[in-house]
């Protein structure tokens, strides 16, 4: 079993995957712990960050077009034009985020138009080891399985 | 980088077309901006009926940053403004977050 992970049967009594519970809660630990990293960016910097965030070797990302709140006379005031962004969704490991969201911090202030936010929400648990394996980039578990 | 910020994100499902609503609210309230994001609600249409309601499947996603502390003001006022009780039938909740990024 990947990372000595236990796995624990579910209240039906059946166990369609196995349980991974994150640092943090009680029962069994999984090694590494994740977390949902959310950034708000310009529509047109979407592909840039999310090619910077995959750096940090994630694995599962994805994008969602969204609009700002901003009213149309600040817009107007600050002589921008439109409102559109993306909200990039990615799931990082933990020991990578120190590194990431200075990077992502380091671009917010440099890119042009790359201004954005970002938030991290941590997991607390996830079913199925190989779905945890390929969210935390494990490649080693992987290999060492075939 | 921010950790352990003090900040909540507060995410509001509410019928489309009224996230101008909610934000005027949230304003009010303290926040400064939002973010909305286009959705479909799925309700099952047994509840619908046992609960006498109409499900507007086309939904918007408005997700607000804001500091723990008018976390609960921000929220009654998204309550009061499209609670399920209102045209807007909102579901609110809010997630603390672990660090920010790109707040000053």
């Amino acid at each position: 079993m990947p990372f000595g992970l236990k796995s624990k049967k579910n209240k039906t009594g059946n166990a369609p995957g196995k349980q991974v519970q994150l640092p943090g809660k009680t029962g069994s630990e999984a090694p590494l712990a994740l977390e949902l990293l959310i950034t708000i960016v310009e529509k047109s910097k979407a592909e840039f960050y999310m090619d910077i965030i995959q750096s940090y070797e994630v694995n599962f990302q994805f994008a969602a077009p969204a609009q700002g709140t901003a009213k149309a006379e600040l817009l107007d005031y600050l002589g921008l034009t439109d409102t559109d962004k993306a909200v990039i969704f990615s799931v990082v490991r933990a020991d990578k985020l120190d590194e990431l969201t200075y990077t992502l911090e380091t671009k917010f202030r440099t890119v042009r138009n790359g201004k954005g936010v970002a938030v991290t929400v941590p997991f607390t648990s996830m079913i199925g080891t190989s779905v945890y394996a390929f969210l935390c980039n494990a490649v080693s578990s992987v290999k060492g399985e075939k | 980088m921010n950790e352990n910020s003090g900040y909540e994100m507060i995410f509001c499902i509410i019928n489309s077309g009224f996230s101008e609503t909610v934000m005027d609210a949230a304003r009010e309230a303290g926040a400064r901006g939002g973010t909305v994001i286009r959705a479909r609600g799925t309700a099952s249409k047994e509840a619908e009926e046992t609960f006498g309601i109409t499900i507007h499947p086309d939904k918007e996603v408005l997700m607000i940053l804001v500091p723990k502390d008018i976390k609960d003001a921000v929220l009654e006022a998204v309550y009061k403004s499209a609670g399920m009780s209102t045209a807007g039938q909102g579901i609110a909740f809010s997630m603390a977050v672990n660090r920010t990024v790109g707040l000053q």
